[in-house]
Formats: structure tokens, C-alpha cells, sequence
């Protein structure tokens, strides 16, 4: 992990909060993807590069998400976030894979939290249930406004909890010998794949014209990855 | 009927906040408010009565929730029953949820992300992710526009507006396409990883993919790849630490 100035921190402070608010409450502008959350995340702790390999292994687990109604899914954004600021200033080869399991850690507890936001949203909303009945506008604002705050909060604290995580194992990992350090690299990866592998199977389901064009696009993925 | 403009922005947050109980519902009488202010200068009662319903119970997809809005905002300036309006927003949930999900949390998202993959394991990197960017964004401002409008214009008859309208045909043509685009960055990001690292790290990680896949698929929801990824991390931990 490189050292980070107060000034870089607060800026990956202000991003997770940012990409965890984006992921469902506002705008929605997919700042939470986890390629994006990283290549910016990367970008402020000056490497793009760390930012581009976190922020794409991520992905490949987001892939295999499906965030249709009230599903709990883990929140990749500020996991990646507090991942990329752990990874920044290492050799990727042997920093991946504790990054990545501070920042699974870290979605699933994201996870949780969104479901803790939702259900102090609904006693919210059951506290103003007579002005609601009433047809009260100013009732929604206030209902609408709070709700964001509460996610704002959210995506703060769970940013800050991922970078003092980060700070803590910083040391740690940075003295991690260098073969335990491949192998949670090739051990993240490796899941990973089979994230977005079982994903796509699942998403493509049995025999459907989507699975025979999953199929076509693996093979030219892999002609192509033979040819470079 | 004035207020348009500030509906489809205050659309942007329809989801701000999303409970167990409402749903979308609060975030759609946030979004109403400014489509229902000119009812308030005709007909007070109504208004009100407008008012609550737009903020009971309501989901679907946020990227179509316009629809809804801007047919049951119709609705209440034509005078239509309230409980037929009840019924008409009831009626949309699982439509637009549908087909919302299905053009975009598994069409066009699955679609532009494995097209960035590909772009930055083939050097876009930054503009790979800013196309991403730009190309998603237009299309979810350009359909939450479109989803207002045709809501507006058709009012209780929104059903077969969206019957006739491109978004049937443009979900049969995404699904495939992001089928494609996923299968293509799956080699070429796997390459990307591992073309660094040797042919007996490469066997290994895909031995521990193909595992995954296995395994994750025999237990299903109480074994998510989550939950593996982080119990082989752990194993692999002690595993060095009792054989350093």
C-alpha cells in the first residue's frame, strides 16, 4: 500500500461514499461498477494500474449479481474502493488476493448494512404513516431526503471501516512472503472466474439462444487471447 | 400539466428510498410532486388524494418507473377513479419490473461491462471505462426521458404504448448480445491475469475456477462464490501458516 496523504484519503473517502450511494439510492449513473469504482479509486491513490486489476477482478464477481427486487446482494463499490488503496504501490502479482479478501469482506458487510438502511427507511416511513395518509408532500421530502442521508452515511462508514482496514494490513501484507502472497492472487482469480463463469451459465440457462451466443463469444474470446 | 422536467430529474433518485414496505413507493411520490402541482390550484381534494397514492406501494425497474409516473400522473389529471388508478399502478409492478431487468440489469449492464473488460485487457483502459460511462448513461437518460413522455401521452393506455414500443423487440436482441460480450472478456481477462504468471499458476487458478464452478453450482445458495472465495483464501492462510 502506498503511504496516503490525509488529502488522498479523504478523496477515497468522498469517492466510496459517492459509489455506495450510487449503487441504489442516487443516480444510479453505474459509478458503483466495480471497474469504474477502481479505475478512479486507482487513479487518486496514483496507480491506475492496481485500481484497473482490482477493479476488474471485482467486477468478475459482480457479474454474477442480479439486483432484482429485494434481493441482498454484496456492495462492490466501496469494497473495491478500500481494496484499490490497499493494492496501490504493490506488485499486483502478490497484492491481489489480500486486497481481494479485504474486499469481500468488506461487500458483504456492505450487504448487510443495505439491508439495515432499508429497514430504518421503513420505521421512517411508518413514523410519518399519518402525515403520509394525509397526502402531506413536505412528509415525502423529508422521508426522501433522510433515506438519503441514511445511505450517504452508509457508504461513509463502510468506505472508512474498508480504508483503516487497508491501513491495518498494509504492514502485514507488505511482509507476506512472496509464494502466500501468489497464491491468494491465484486463489482470488481463480474464484473469481468461476464467478462470472457460473453467472453467465445461469443467466443464459439451458439450451436458450443466449447460451449459444456465450458459447460464440468464448470462442472468439479464446482465439483471441491465444493471438495476443 | 407542467413539472416534466424537474419529474425526470427528482426520477434519478426514485429508488433513494427504497424500504421493505413501500418499495419504490415513497421515491414515486418524491418524483410526482412536481407533476401534480397544477392539480393543486384545479382541484385541492384531488390533489391530495393524488398525493397519497403516489407514494403507496409501488416497484419495478427504476429505469422504467417513468412509465408508471407519467401514466398515473395522466390518469389523475383526467379524472380517472382513484381505485382504478390503484389498479392500474398495481398492474405495471411486475411488467415494467420485467422487462426492466431484463433490458437492463441483464441486457445492456452485463452488455457495455463485458465490452469495457475487453477494452482494458486490450489497452482502452481509461476510455474503456469513460465509453462505459457515456454510452450507459445516455441510453438510461434517453429511456427515462422516453418512459416520462409515453406515460404522459398515454395515460391509462400505457400498456399497449409499451406493447408497441421498441422495448419488446430490444430485449430479445440484448439478451444474446450480452451472452456474447460476457463470453469474449472471460479468455480475455482470464489471459490478462495470468499470462504474467507462468503455465503452473495459470492451471492452478483455473483449476480453483473450475472447482468453483462445481462446487458453487452443487450447493447453490448456501455456498455462494463469496462465501468460497473467502474460505479458500482462509485455507490457503492456515494451510502456510501450519507448513511454512
Amino acid at each position: 500500500m502506498t503511504d496516503l496523504s490525509p488529502s488522498t484519503a479523504i478523496l477515497l473517502l468522498l469517492w466510496g461514499t459517492v459509489v455506495g450511494l450510487d449503487l441504489v439510492s442516487v443516480p444510479q449513473a453505474m459509478f458503483a461498477r466495480p471497474v469504474v469504482a477502481g479505475a478512479v479509486a486507482g487513479w487518486l491513490a496514483g496507480d491506475l494500474e492496481a485500481g484497473l486489476r482490482v477493479g476488474v477482478l471485482f467486477e468478475l464477481f459482480a457479474l454474477d449479481v442480479l439486483p432484482v427486487g429485494a434481493v441482498r446482494y454484496p456492495d462492490y463499490g466501496p469494497a473495491t474502493v478500500a481494496a484499490t488503496a490497499l493494492a496501490a504501490g504493490s506488485p499486483w502479482q502478490f497484492a491481489l488476493g489480500v486486497s481481494a479478501a479485504l474486499g469481500l469482506v468488506l461487500a458483504v458487510l456492505g450487504g448487510f448494512s443495505l439491508q439495515m438502511v432499508r429497514r430504518a427507511n421503513t420505521r421512517a416511513i411508518q413514523r410519518r404513516s399519518a402525515a403520509l395518509a394525509a397526502g402531506e408532500s413536505g412528509a415525502i421530502r423529508e422521508l426522501q431526503y433522510g433515506s438519503l442521508g441514511r445511505d450517504a452515511g452508509r457508504a461513509a462508514g463502510l468506505t472508512a471501516l474498508g480504508l483503516a482496514g487497508a491501513w491495518l494490513l498494509a504492514e502485514p501484507a507488505a511482509h507476506l512472503d512472496r509464494s502466500t502472497g501468489l497464491g491468494l492472487t491465484l486463489v482470488a482469480m481463480g474464484c473469481a472466474l468461476s464467478a462470472v463463469i457460473g453467472g453467465a451459465l445461469r443467466s443464459a440457462g439451458r439450451g436458450g439462444r443466449r447460451l449459444h451466443w456465450l458459447g460464440a463469444g468464448a470462442l472468439v474470446g479464446l482465439l483471441a487471447a491465444a493471438l495476443r | 400539466m407542467n413539472g416534466g422536467w424537474r419529474a425526470w430529474l427528482r426520477l434519478f433518485a426514485v429508488q433513494g428510498t427504497w424500504n421493505y414496505e413501500r418499495m419504490l413507493g415513497v421515491g414515486m411520490g418524491y418524483s410526482a410532486e412536481p407533476l401534480l402541482e397544477d392539480l393543486k390550484t384545479v382541484d385541492p381534494v384531488r390533489h391530495t388524494e393524488a398525493v397519497v397514492r403516489s407514494a403507496e406501494f409501488f416497484n419495478c425497474n427504476p429505469n422504467l418507473a417513468g412509465l408508471a409516473l407519467g401514466a398515473t400522473a395522466r390518469a389523475e389529471y383526467d379524472g380517472v377513479p382513484g381505485a382504478h388508478i390503484a389498479r392500474l399502478r398495481t398492474a405495471l409492478c411486475s411488467p415494467l419490473g420485467a422487462m426492466g431487468d431484463q433490458l437492463f440489469w441483464a441486457g445492456l449492464v452485463p452488455l457495455l461491462v463485458g465490452a469495457t473488460l475487453v477494452g482494458v485487457v486490450l489497452g482502452a483502459h481509461w476510455w474503456a471505462v469513460l465509453g462505459f460511462l457515456a454510452v450507459y448513461n445516455l441510453a438510461r437518460v434517453a429511456t427515462g426521458a422516453w418512459s416520462l413522455r409515453t406515460g404522459l401521452d398515454a395515460g391509462t393506455k400505457v400498456g399497449s404504448a409499451i406493447a408497441e414500443s421498441w422495448i419488446p423487440r430490444a430485449i430479445e436482441r440484448v439478451g444474446p448480445a450480452a451472452g456474447f460480450a460476457v463470453g469474449l472478456a472471460i479468455p480475455l481477462v482470464g489471459g490478462w491475469y495470468l499470462e504474467d504468471l507462468g503455465w503452473p499458476a495459470a492451471f492452478g487458478a483455473l483449476a480453483v475456477a473450475a472447482t468453483g464452478v462445481a462446487v458453487t453450482r452443487w450447493f447453490g445458495a448456501s455456498l455462494t462464490t463469496v462465501r468460497f472465495t473467502l474460505l479458500g483464501l482462509a485455507l490457503l492462510v492456515v494451510f502456510r501458516w501450519v507448513l511454512p
